[in-house]
């Protein structure tokens, strides 16, 4: 985190990767998305903020299809990631997941050694064609997790022994191992302590050089350290896309503006 | 933030010692004694019963791993086993244990004679109330086995009668004998005047162990091996059929299915089946796997059949438990990087709910094992009176019977030495039960929580 002058921050706007035409999520009766248009770029951190239950975990979800999951969800509009509609038919969730990774909110390791915690997803997308090979992919994908360092004399510990803050990296390694080209993260800190939270963010500015990453945040400070685009949820509408500058400082909507400020959420 | 309609406390409120609890504090804290002495008197009780219990069980099922044998040295007289002299093992076959039995009997008199034990017993017939009848059955096995000893004395030991094997472990009395027509008194004084001489001795009995069962009128060579045997093969069936299908049904429900109203439905029942007396299991074996598709009776298939559809509830209700338990984060995670549903299942779910798994099929199956009602209506009461391997020749299919209806069988005889073999029975299946259930908690406690 070079600088906090979030006004200053250069967005070197590349091509769009995801981009979300009227999305409408439901689950059962329940209309949790309503209506939410959005253009994700390549190579740059995507925030979405907002209040609980506003649907940002939801819609993130719905950029893996890790919603197909829930029997009562249904999405409807158009989803595509480098213009190819994820929801058509023809693709299969399975090849997409390895395109999109996704960290989740808890850090949540395989009760596997650390090695087979990162090769897991190596192993069953068939990336690597030897042992030699793979060794290359864990270590690769642990040294950009930032975590190389700290776990490479125990690579067969069990991945369930780190503290939580390397438990979380691991879960960046394993994400990363399988080569995506976006990766979702739900709320990657929320289980974590400050330390802890410093470290993986300095590493989403890192990932930022190779993937899109789009995270969901509570803490609004952190939205601000991270990301360059953010984008303000509330009752299931998006009601603001920008610049995380203008957002933080400028917004344009009075909703926006209050939960900024604190006086909602 | 304003609390105005609360009640300000420190006004109206009086000032209590924190040292004299007040009687509201008292009241909770005699409740909570009680309570104590309630779980305390429940547990005192639970400990009493099954302290009697295993006394009981214990102290009368311990007599059948002892039996009593008498050391003989008969001679194989070849005047009365090879009339002809030549050794033919069909002739020597054609003597059946009737054959034998006098010459036991004279071998047992001339020992008597040998040792200058008085007793008014003067015929050597006299001693048929000491041998137990499979005594001649058992030299005739040796002989045809080896007919060169034709014409050689050998040493044999011998099972007693089981009524003087009854008078060495205190079960048949003096008084009871003057209206016993098998033996007399006179039986019994010889019986101790023996034993110094070490002709007459309980050792431990093997054969119980391993043994057949037999006839009413021997309960002395009876044995709960057989028995033993098609319990291993049931329990095999049972574990071979209900522990995939089982797996797999939760797998299904627990994972797969949609959940509607025909999965509630579904699991309702699996729920229910679980409850069903077990003998409504035989009624229907009996009336689907031999009725109408006519396998055979007593089979240890067939029981091991109606056993599977009495375990499998309890398989599928612990595995679908086992899956539930497995947090989600980790099925999370593997569909995130990912795995399909199914591998996600089989890498990552289905290991961690293994101990789970496993620990709910060796309990069904111990609960399989101890299982009577629906063997005796499927006949899984087979009265197989020779040893392995004649009696278990093809195995599934041969008749056979089971451990808990053996000893149901031997509880059902007259003879009270087989009331001793029914509670030595049933020290042999609490021994496999307890093992049984042993290996489950190991099981359980060595890879619980993994994660």
């Amino acid at each position: 985190m070079k600088d906090m002058r979030i006004l200053e921050r250069d967005v070197d706007a590349t091509a769009i990767k995801i981009s979300a035409r009227d999305v409408q999520v439901f689950y059962g009766d329940n209309h949790a998305i309503k209506d939410v248009n959005v253009e994700i770029q390549d190579k740059t951190v995507t925030a979405f903020i907002g209040p609980s239950g506003c649907g940002k975990s939801t819609f993130l979800r719905c950029l893996n299809r890790m919603n197909d999951t829930i029997d009562v969800c249904r999405v409807e509009g158009d989803i595509s990631i480098d213009g190819e509609d994820i929801y058509d038919k023809r693709v299969d969730p399975v090849q997409l997941r390895a395109k999109v990774g996704m960290v989740f909110q808890k850090p949540n390791p395989f009760p596997k050694s650390i090695y087979d915690n990162v090769a897991y997803g190596p192993r069953i997308h068939g990336l690597a064609q030897s042992k030699a090979d793979l060794d290359t992919i864990v270590e690769k994908s642990l040294r950009s997790a930032a975590i190389w360092d700290e776990v490479k004399d125990r690579l067969t510990a069990p991945g369930t022994g780190l503290s939580g803050g390397q438990q979380q990296r691991l879960c960046i390694a394993r994400a990363i191992a399988t080569q995506p080209e976006v990766l979702l993260m739900d709320e990657p800190c929320s289980a974590l302590d400050p330390i802890a939270t410093a470290q993986i963010e300095e590493l989403i500015d890192e990932l930022r050089q190779n993937y899109s990453v789009v995270i969901v945040t509570h803490s609004m400070q952190q939205a601000a350290r991270v990301s360059q685009k953010t984008a303000f949820f509330h009752l299931g509408n998006l009601v603001e896309y920008g610049e995380t500058g203008t957002i933080f400082t400028n917004p344009e909507d009075p909703r926006t503006e209050s939960y900024i400020t604190g006086r909602i959420g | 933030m304003t609390d105005a309609s609360l009640p300000s406390s420190s006004e109206n409120r009086e000032r209590v010692s924190l040292m004299a609890p007040d009687a509201r504090t008292q009241k909770r804290k005699a409740a909570e004694r009680r309570f104590r002495m309630y779980g305390i008197a429940g547990i005192a009780t639970g400990i009493f019963f099954l302290i009697v219990l295993l006394v009981s069980i214990v102290s009368s099922g311990a007599g059948a791993f002892q039996q009593t044998f008498i050391t003989v040295s008969v001679y194989l007289d070849p005047a009365k086993l090879d009339k002809n002299g030549n050794r033919n093992l069909e002739e020597i076959s054609k003597v059946s244990t009737f054959g034998y039995t006098p010459l036991i009997q004279q071998a047992l008199f001339d020992k008597v004679q040998e040792n200058g034990i008085e007793t008014p017993l003067e015929k050597s017939k006299d001693m048929k109330a000491l041998i137990s009848a499979s005594a001649a059955a058992q030299i005739r096995d040796v002989v045809i086995s080896n007919p060169d000893l034709i014409g050689e004395t050998v040493d044999f030991r011998i099972l007693a009668s089981s009524r003087v094997d009854g008078y060495l472990k205190g079960r048949v009395q003096r008084e009871d004998v003057a209206r016993d027509k098998n033996i007399d008194a006179e039986h019994l004084d010889l019986v101790d005047a023996l034993q110094p001489f070490g002709i007459i001795e309980k050792t431990f009995n093997m054969d119980f162990i391993t043994g057949a069962d037999a006839s009413e009128s021997r309960a002395e060579s009876a044995g709960i091996g057989v028995a033993m045997i098609g319990s291993f093969f049931m329990m095999l069936v049972v574990l071979v059929l209900s522990l995939p299908i089982g797996v797999a049904a939760s797998i299904y429900l627990e994972e797969f299915a949609p959940k509607n109203r025909w999965t509630d439905l579904i699991e309702v029942n699996i729920a229910n089946l679980a409850a069903v007396p077990s003998i409504v299991f035989g009624i229907l074996g009996l009336a689907v796997f031999i009725q109408f598709m006519h396998l055979p009776q007593s089979a240890p298939l067939v029981g091991g059949l109606v056993l599977t559809l009495m375990t499998l509830p309890t398989i599928i209700i612990s595995t679908r438990a086992s899956l539930k338990a497995v947090p989600p984060s980790i099925r999370d995670a593997a569909l995130g990087v990912g795995a399909s549903k199914m591998q996600s299942v089989f890498h990552h779910v289905l290991p961690l709910a293994a101990p789970g798994i496993l620990t709910g099929t060796i309990i069904g199956l111990a609960q399989a094992l101890g299982e009577t009602a629906p063997l005796l209506l499927i006949g899984m009461v087979g009265f197989i009176a020779s040893n392995a391997p004649d009696g278990i020749a093809s195995g599934l299919l041969d008749p056979n019977s089971a451990m808990p209806a053996q000893i149901y069988e031997w509880a059902k005889r007259a003879d009270p030495a087989f009331y001793e073999r029914a509670w030595g029975g049933i020290i042999i299946l609490l021994g496999f039960l307890i093992s049984m259930n042993t290996i489950a908690v190991i099981l359980r406690r060595r890879f619980e929580r993994r994660w």
